[in-house]
């Protein structure tokens, strides 16, 4: 807390703290101490802040015609003064401003911030600022308050998540929810290619298809789902490429399969069969036939991050 | 690799905080069953990722944080058949029938949105929206970076 400045709460809810013409420091004291802790309906009302802290030297005396309320007090001046601001500071009572700038007011950095507040506040904006004008029912503030905070945490998911330009709110919670999704399916994969060696990756896909098969005999599985595709072929495309994709694979032409072999295993010699390696690990193809004379190529493509 | 927001604090530790606990619940799993011959694939997948998952809500800082927590004690609840009273349903629902007497509905997009995020996040059911958004964050930095690790580890060990 600023040790060298003091506010006061203005007159609206306190009344007998009110402009009186000349006051010394007994009488200020001794009001100050026989009044209510303040309400916090005294910080809602306040205008915000126009002036910066600055420290008291000497005592400022003002006309309180003009204005209904009690200037700073010095606390170099009186012994009273730190027993004030001693059980100020330990208290979280609500000070807020007073009306008016004028030369002597100074404010607190601390007294703007709410006092039940759970939130952190940026430095001197108080809870008030965007409620001048619009309806200060309770309800709708809190429901404000809470639509900041939301908006807040989006922000910072947005900046964890790849893609995360998207300026419609539900979009980016699309994108926030499969990436998740993502990252969880990452972590499945990986487990399973733990195992070491593509032969028991392609033979874990086969067993979550159909049951359990051994290591060997997963061509079997491969060659059911390749009927199912191109009888789906037959008909429509978009059905036979949501199956695959039901299935973890996806089709392409076979030229840019083993353009993507060559590229990544360039020592080996790319066969494509279904427990073959010539691809990482985690990726295992099929051929399937098509009717229209081009093949096509089933991978199925782990969402591995890509070697450095 | 730490990054720090201004407000909320989702701080995550380095990656081999990460490697360390994975790797020692690794050598745990080892001592405990033989996996030279496993009578099912399934069953060590299964265990590696569960592995996987403890290891990382430990890294990331034990019950500092919900969904950790809740990692945890659903995963002790799994190997014991531990029969937990589920609070989540109501506890959620309180809150919203309550609020939305009073002002306008919250926003349903990003409420039902909340739910998915619910189903995927563990220990997301009695979490306020805002709460739930914190979690996420943490928790996808979090998953990076034992994705990161899993990866590095696959990396050194498959054959060239």
């Amino acid at each position: 807390m600023n040790s060298s400045s003091l506010l006061t709460p203005s007159s609206s809810s306190s009344p007998h703290l009110q402009s009186p013409a000349t006051f010394d420091h007994d009488d200020f004291l001794h009001q100050i101490f026989s009044s209510t802790p303040w309400p916090s309906s005294v910080l809602d009302d306040a205008p915000p802040p126009t002036s910066d802290c600055a420290a008291v030297t000497g005592f400022h005396h003002h006309d309180a015609d003009s204005r209904n309320q009690i200037t700073m007090i010095p606390l170099s001046h009186n012994h009273h003064n730190d027993a004030l601001f001693n059980g100020f500071s330990t208290g979280s009572l609500p000070f807020h401003l007073p009306h008016g700038s004028g030369g002597q007011t100074q404010s607190q950095a601390t007294a703007s911030t709410t006092t039940g507040g759970t939130t952190v506040q940026p430095q001197t904006k108080p809870k008030v600022r965007a409620r001048r004008g619009q309806a200060t029912d309770p309800h709708s503030i809190a429901e404000r308050l809470r639509r900041e905070r939301i908006a807040e945490r989006m922000k910072s998911l947005q900046e964890l998540v790849p893609n995360g330009n998207k300026t419609d709110k539900a979009s980016m919670l699309d994108e926030i929810i499969d990436y998740v999704k993502f990252l969880q399916l990452q972590v499945k994969v990986l487990s399973m290619s733990r195992l070491g060696g593509a032969a028991s990756v392609s033979s874990q896909i086969s067993e979550d298809a159909g049951g359990s098969h051994e290591n060997t005999s997963s061509s079997g599985e491969a060659k059911m789902t390749e009927h199912q595709v191109a009888k789906l072929m037959e008909e429509d495309m978009g059905s036979a490429m949501q199956y695959l994709q039901g299935k973890g694979l996806c089709l392409m032409p076979i030229s840019l399969a083993t353009t993507i072999s060559t590229a990544t295993c360039p020592s080996r010699n790319p066969f494509v069969k279904d427990t073959g390696v010539p691809l990482s690990p985690n990726l295992s193809t099929t051929t399937v036939a098509n009717g229209n004379g081009s093949s096509l190529v089933t991978v199925k493509d782990a969402p591995s991050v890509s070697k450095p | 690799m730490a990054s720090a927001d201004k407000l909320i604090n989702t701080d995550v530790p380095e990656k081999d905080v990460f490697a360390f606990h994975f790797l020692q619940s690794l050598s745990n799993l080892r001592k405990q069953n033989p996996f030279d011959t496993p009578d099912q694939k399934n069953y060590r997948v299964r265990k590696i990722k569960k592995a996987a998952y403890v290891s990382m809500a430990r890294a990331a800082g034990g019950s500092s944080r919900l969904w950790s927590r809740a990692l945890l004690r659903r995963a002790d609840k799994d190997d014991n058949k531990i029969v937990r009273f589920s609070r989540r349903k109501r506890k959620v629902t309180w809150k919203i029938s309550s609020k939305r007497r009073r002002s306008n509905q919250r926003a349903p997009v990003v409420e039902e949105a909340a739910e998915r995020l619910r189903n995927l996040v563990p220990g997301g059911g009695g979490m306020e929206t805002s709460k739930l958004m914190e979690e996420t964050a943490h928790y996808i930095k979090c998953l990076s970076m034992q994705v990161k690790v899993m990866q590095c580890l696959v990396d050194g060990l498959s054959p060239k």
